[in-house]
């Protein structure tokens, strides 16, 4: 397509100006509202009112609602929880799929036709939440982390680019390997582990994104307040409306504290921190999700 | 007997058993769980818990035909709550809704990512492609919950950036949120805002393996911008347009719980209640549990055969389908 530079018509310089700024403004549609929740959060709350949807700079500056927020205990045990969840649910996740996806993909296993058509059969028949709320309750997991940690322990899809990836690995290494008088759990974890470490960080980036934005199963099945992560906190508070979940009944009764501060400011505050750790990891997100979903994902 | 083993744990890795060597002592069982073990034994945890949070929940699911009771055994009551199921025109109303918002998403946004994957593969300069990607894929990395609490914020009637533009042209603040008119269209575009980026890069990427020979030959024919697009790009992305297809087709009867039940509210919850709400809202609210699962198990087998529609149809379509 370099060739044709130098011969471009005024058409197709017209075509190409409207493809560019196409994309832009489908850019500035993406970041624009996050841009300015983030400017509300950090205004003057005397400046707030009448401040629009358009503004992007926050008017004065102002840590108020920052300060608050990452001193409020609902916030803070928000954060922990779904640290935790996140943490211990992503290293399960790896151990299980990493270690399942490996028998899987040896082509001489006994059962493993068998197998791997049982694993597509749960991706294409979900019985729905009804039945997996009494597996929970029988399992004693309601109201616990497990109920959430356990969720989706192994995800079907990644098992699967798993797979792929394994079969790919040439067998000459492995056979060195065995020489050398290594067992399957020694080749396994100095040879095939090492090997995976691309698709293994791929793959862990996806767990990450899915326990951090996980809500539905800890919005039914914990009913302890004090173990709510925290997008359960964010959606009770900005989707329910329930303003006391932040600002608190003494403060609200009493015009003090949270009280405050704009609601407004103090939702999209909210918001954003709930956002900042997916942005944290997000530049390695581009890096190995674009790459692995560029090679092994897509015949999934 | 350690040189045996080593060589049993190399056919092992091979994955092909010596045959003449399992012919010819009788332990052929043994040989092959000795052979074997280790790799049943990696598998267990994610065996185990397939078993339990995957199969369990299918046999669970029986309670469709069950009448509950506080002491077991439940009574077996055969089709009864399928047939109250059908009989209930709030069913039909969810399931029509549905349907209409799967197939509003399916018109308006499944499209979206191709044209995006065209348009990007169309830009010349590396880094402004790079910029618009890392910007466009963001969306696709937030919570419903996140994405409902930006567009609330974004489509208040008060001062949310939409009415403010729309203000400009002098247009009457609107409610999006609270009309029953626009929510559906709301859920049309927030889907879109979230995946027609992140959705593109699948696209791209199967642009970007198309054969350059390919673009030569057609620029050789004297083929324009648009002739290269229709007679190479398009037909070298159609498989992965099928897969993507199919994957919709699997969802279609979902339409997506973690986003409604973000969206909705008291307005205008007839107009987006959809099967998984109602679901949740009998099942695990009222408690009506059998009732809940026979819906749920209605739209299980009913997804479960759109999906293996749509895997024949694209297969015979294309040669392809999704596994």
């Amino acid at each position: 397509m370099a060739a044709t530079q130098n011969t471009r018509t005024p058409l197709e310089r017209i075509e190409y100006a409207i493809i560019i700024s196409t994309l832009l403004l489908m850019v500035v549609v993406t970041v624009q509202p996050l841009l300015n929740l983030l400017a509300i959060s950090l205004s003057d709350p005397a400046k707030l009112p009448g401040m629009s949807g358009m503004e992007i700079l926050p008017r004065g500056l102002s840590f108020d609602v920052w300060s608050l927020l990452l001193n409020h205990p609902n916030v803070r045990a928000g954060m922990l929880n779904s640290i935790f969840i996140t943490a211990a649910g992503t290293v399960l996740n790896i151990v299980f799929t990493a270690l399942m996806a490996w028998g899987l993909s040896r082509p001489g296993l006994p059962g493993r036709r068998i197998l791997f058509l049982l694993v597509l059969v749960t991706i294409v028949f979900d019985p729905g939440i009804i039945p997996d709320y009494f597996i929970n309750k029988r399992l004693g997991l309601l109201d616990s982390y497990w109920s959430v940690i356990l969720f989706k322990a192994v995800n079907a899809w990644y098992l699967i680019i798993l797979i792929r990836f394994f079969e790919e690995i040439p067998q000459e290494l492995l056979d060195a390997a065995d020489l050398d008088g290594a067992n399957p759990f020694q080749v396994f974890w100095f040879v095939v582990l090492p090997l995976a470490k691309p698709a293994l960080a791929t793959i862990t980036l996806f767990y990450i994104v899915f326990h951090w934005n996980e809500f539905f199963r800890a919005m039914i099945y914990i009913t302890d307040q004090n173990k709510w992560p925290l997008q359960v906190v964010l959606r009770q508070f900005v989707i329910g409306g329930d303003k006391l979940a932040i600002v608190g009944v003494d403060a609200a009764n009493n015009h003090t504290g949270a009280s405050q501060i704009d609601l407004r400011a103090l939702k999209a505050g909210m918001i954003i921190l709930t956002i900042v750790p997916i942005l944290v990891i997000y530049p390695l997100i581009l890096k190995f999700f674009t790459k692995g979903t560029m090679s092994g994902a897509l015949k999934g | 007997m350690v040189a045996q083993s080593k060589q049993s744990n190399l056919a092992a890795i091979r994955g092909n058993v010596p045959k003449a060597e399992s012919d010819q002592h009788a332990g052929f069982l043994a040989r092959g769980i000795r052979q074997w073990w280790p790799y049943y034994a990696m598998m267990a945890p994610g065996i185990i818990f397939f078993v339990l949070f995957h199969y369990l929940p299918i046999w669970e699911s029986k309670i469709a035909f069950e009448q509950l009771r506080i002491i077991p055994p439940n009574l077996w009551v055969g089709l009864k709550h399928f047939q109250l199921l059908f009989a209930s025109p709030v069913f039909w109303q969810v399931l029509l809704n549905t349907l209409i918002i799967s197939g509003m998403k399916m018109a308006f946004v499944f499209p979206v990512p191709i044209i995006v994957a065209l348009m990007l593969n169309e830009v010349r300069s590396g880094s402004l492609r790079k910029f618009i990607q890392s910007a466009v894929y963001l969306p696709h990395f937030l919570s419903w919950v996140v994405i409902a609490g930006v567009f609330i914020a974004a489509l208040s009637p008060s001062d949310g950036v939409v009415n403010d533009i729309t203000g400009m042209f002098g247009a009457a603040p609107k409610s999006f949120m609270t009309d029953t008119g626009a929510i559906r269209w709301v859920l049309v575009y927030s889907e879109m805002w979230r995946s027609a980026g992140w959705d593109s890069l699948l696209y791209l990427a199967a642009i970007i393996a198309i054969d350059q020979a390919l673009y030569d030959a057609a620029e050789m024919d004297g083929a324009n911008r648009w002739q290269k697009i229709w007679h190479v790009t398009i037909p070298g992305i159609v498989p992965t347009i099928a897969t993507l297809f199919i994957l919709n087709a699997g969802i279609f009867l979902s339409a997506d719980l973690n986003q409604v039940i973000n969206f909705t509210n008291d307005v205008v919850r007839t107009q987006i209640d959809i099967v998984d709400t109602y679901v949740y809202r009998i099942g695990l609210q009222t408690g009506e549990y059998s009732l809940a699962t026979a819906a749920g198990l209605f739209k299980a087998v009913l997804g479960m055969v759109l999906i293996l529609m749509a895997h024949l149809f694209s297969k015979r379509l294309t040669g392809k389908g999704v596994w």
